[in-house]
């Protein structure tokens, strides 16, 4: 065994690409930690202690799962970013319990009991959340206020989105004027950064940014943790993307379509009309960008090759669009990526097909 | 002129070790030389002639041709024969060694080369000469009397002289340019003379320098040869036949002779100073070595000598490497010898070979995209693991060039065209 590991080292080529897929890990799980850092300043300590014990959960369940094959795999980062992303998904404040479930199942049902880390064919992230608002629906659909919100910490309400859905909305009044209208709270700071650029910058434009999208971008809304920190995700996927340690094809793919559906035919807000849906809102709303550039675009179980990842982030696309417009939760994207996942063998077959089809080689 | 590059794949070699220009140097005279007969793995044996005992002087024969895949072996130094076994070299195969050891005097080292002037030679007179002298093409190891002779039966090739380095440390062939362009040019000449060409072409690097381009240029423009020089882009494999045909939209890489300056150079002395094939140009360095240089070397000098040559090592090496980085191979030990093939001799640190943990394929698609012959090495590697070499075949394993660049860009550092190397062996096995 010795033996055959040496000659396989003495083999060319002798030097190698910087990247690693335990460097990639443990980058991915670094351009997470603002995301953190900025759901934490918002909800205080409940959200210190939902990413402390996500993170602490994975970790046991791949020190559990290497002992049982007895290969120990916690250097490949892998675990600590499950860990984290699932901690993302969760509402701030949600039970102890329910991370914990999920990096638990996620970890050693999803990766381990596949066959480890390259063998599982769902993100095992995903399959985590997805377990959670299985068992603990109501757990994990109750979000509070952000501090600079509320005043307080802890006072519950409901995100945006479902709140927006759940109100009848005539054709002429704006989603945010709706929600505004319905008293929903927004804060001093989203006035005053929403005033000042109507003042200095839309203003020339003759534009008017309403109030209320500050404040979603900046996360002073109820959400899940990494909802919360839409800029800091973008910035992460930034790095994610000029480093190329992700496909990018299938967020942009997924993006694009998603975007342009939600622009054509609304996603069930007031104020939507035929070719006039708030697509900002709708994207800004939900965890759309995290799943989009750190699951969606996770290699293990994405397909290989340009043609099957545009295919497969604007069937993501198209399919979170439809659980989103006609689906009762907000979680739907979450559930178009664990769909795909399932078909990326055929989607890899298709698009190789494609391309034998156009002359191209397999 | 534009720079032309193959079409997908590959790596680029944005970077360069630095290196000091400057004359190259004759390395010392090793006390033992390890000669060893077989250069390679599908070369066949030359016939020693000599016995254990025996005196012998420089240049002198050691082994006799036994004919095709077989070239005439010159002893580098004068002295005592004292060994000849069979060990087996540092690229896996087995072959026989002469081991003489240094004693008595110089005839080549000391003395003027006689100049021939070559021209007045016929082609039947320049192949006796080649053959004798036991030239061998530095880069595969192939007998150049042998290989000019193939192609002179088949006219219209384009014989390719590639100053091509491809990788971020060997620049031998782009100093030979720049040192011995005369030489380079004459010898391309003489090969001109036996193969008869179509038409030459000069391979340089897109960033050579003007002052070693445009003395270049004025030679090839004096010579009565059709020589054209074409610069190409600096990625690996740009060096390979397969990726300079593409380079160039030539449909067939079998219509390309390649040869390099270093060989042109040893066929240059050959035939005009009657020297043997009993030295070569070796790049010495890597991260890991003091003070990186050319060194012309004698055949069968020990590796360890050529470093120390070279202030030694500087920090401890992972590797020590004969050839390129990217298709190489990993030296068993600082006796191993040089031969006409050794291009390079490199110590890598483990900053520069970045080695890690073999992991499960994560399904990243970095293979795909450094395949440079548009291949899925993960899917070929799934096929291979389950047993189904036939398949792997049908998904175009045959096409595989062996050179390396998806192994170098997987980030799960997985073997894989050594898994590629192995099934293709055992193909031919079978
Ligand atoms: S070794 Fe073969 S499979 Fe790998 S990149 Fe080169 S040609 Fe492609
Ligand atoms: S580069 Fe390595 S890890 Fe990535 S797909 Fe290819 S074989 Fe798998």
């Amino acid at each position: 065994m010795n033996c055959t590991k040496l000659e396989l080292r003495s083999y060319p080529p002798f030097i190698h690409d910087w990247k690693t897929s335990a460097k990639a890990a443990w980058i991915c799980s670094a351009t997470l930690v603002p995301v953190a850092l900025w759901s934490s300043v918002l909800y205080g300590r409940i959200a210190v202690v939902t990413w402390l014990t996500a993170v602490a959960a994975a970790l046991v369940a791949e020190a559990a799962a290497s002992a049982l094959t007895r290969r120990w795999t916690l250097g490949d980062g892998s675990a600590v970013l499950t860990g984290l992303l699932i901690a993302a998904a969760m509402p701030p404040g949600a039970p102890w319990y329910v991370p914990v479930a999920s990096a638990a199942f996620a970890i050693l049902i999803v990766k381990a009991a596949f066959g480890g880390l390259g063998a599982n064919w769902m993100n095992p992230a995903l399959a985590g959340v997805a377990f959670a608002y299985a068992n603990w629906p109501a757990h994990m659909r109750e979000y509070v206020l952000p501090r600079f919100v509320a005043g307080v910490d802890g006072v519950t309400a409901a995100t945006p989105l479902t709140f927006a859905k759940g109100l009848a909305g005539g054709l002429d009044i704006k989603v945010m004027d709706a929600l505004r209208g319905a008293s929903y709270p927004l804060s001093a700071i989203d006035g005053a950064v929403t005033g000042f650029l109507n003042d200095s910058l839309f203003s020339r434009l003759s534009a008017r940014l309403p109030d209320g999208y500050i404040d979603l971008i900046i996360g002073f809304k109820p959400g899940a943790l990494g909802e919360s920190a839409l800029l800091a995700v973008a910035l992460g996927s930034i790095v994610l993307v000029s480093l190329r340690l992700i496909k990018l094809e299938i967020p942009l793919a997924m993006l694009a379509v998603f975007g342009l559906l939600a622009r054509l035919f609304g996603t069930g807000l007031p104020g939507e009309g035929f070719l006039a849906g708030d697509a900002m809102f709708a994207m800004s709303g939900g965890s759309l960008l995290l799943v989009a550039f750190y699951m969606a675009a996770d290699p293990v179980s994405s397909p290989v090759g340009r043609g099957a990842c545009l295919l497969y982030g604007a069937s993501i696309g198209a399919l979170s669009f439809v659980f989103r417009r006609w689906g009762a939760f907000t979680e739907g994207v979450a559930y178009a990526v664990l769909v795909m996942n399932v078909t990326v063998p055929f989607i890899e077959k298709a698009a190789t097909g494609l391309r034998l089809k156009r002359g191209g080689v397999a | 002129m534009r720079a032309r590059g193959f079409k997908r794949g590959g790596v680029p070699v944005d970077h360069r070790a630095p290196f000091k220009t400057g004359p190259i140097e004759n390395a010392f005279l090793p006390m033992n030389a390890i000669v060893q007969l077989r250069e390679h793995r599908c070369a066949v044996e030359p016939i020693p002639v000599v016995s254990v005992g025996q005196e012998v002087r420089e240049g002198q024969l050691l082994a006799r041709s036994a004919g095709k895949a077989s070239s005439n072996v010159h002893s580098p130094i004068p002295g005592i024969v004292r060994r000849i076994e069979t060990t087996r070299t540092s690229g896996g195969f087995d072959s026989k060694a002469i081991l003489v050891s240094l004693e008595g005097s110089f005839s080549m080292l000391g003395k003027r080369p006689e100049r021939y002037l070559w021209k007045s030679l016929n082609k039947a007179d320049i192949s006796h000469i080649v053959q004798d002298k036991g030239i061998v093409r530095v880069s595969s190891g192939e007998p150049l009397y042998e290989i000019l002779s193939e192609r002179s039966d088949a006219p219209g090739f384009v014989m390719v002289v590639s100053a091509l380095e491809m990788d971020p440390y060997r620049r031998t062939e782009e100093e030979l340019l720049a040192l011995r362009a005369e030489d380079v040019v004459d010898g391309c000449a003489i090969a001109a003379r036996m193969a008869l060409p179509a038409r030459i072409m000069f391979a340089v690097d897109e960033r050579i320098e003007p002052a070693t381009l445009e003395p270049l240029r004025e030679l090839a423009a004096r010579s009565e040869l059709d020589i054209a020089i074409q610069p190409f882009r600096r990625r690996f494999p740009q060096d390979l036949p397969g990726q300079i045909a593409e380079a160039m939209d030539i449909a067939d890489p079998g219509t390309l002779f390649i040869i390099e300056p270093s060989t042109l150079v040893a066929l240059h002395e050959a035939v005009v100073s009657n020297k043997p094939h009993i030295e070569q140009y070796v790049y010495v360095g890597g991260g890991s070595i003091k003070r990186p240089a050319i060194l012309k070397a004698r055949i069968g000098a020990p590796i360890g000598d050529l470093i120390e040559e070279c202030g030694g090592f500087s920090g401890h090496p992972e590797t020590i490497v004969i050839g390129g980085p990217f298709r190489g191979r990993a030296a068993a030990d600082l006796d191993a010898p040089v031969t006409r093939t050794t291009r390079a001799v490199l110590a890598l640190s483990p900053e520069e070979t970045k080695s890690a943990p073999e992991r499960p394929c994560v399904r990243c698609g970095d293979c795909v995209d450094a395949c440079p012959e548009g291949l899925s090495p993960y899917r070929l590697l799934k096929l291979l693991r389950s047993g189904r070499p036939d398949d792997a075949l049908a998904a175009g394993l045959g096409r595989c060039s062996s050179c390396g660049s998806c192994s170098y860009a997987c980030r799960s550092r997985i073997p894989l065209v050594r898994y590629f190397d192995e099934a293709r062996q055992n193909e031919v096995r079978r």
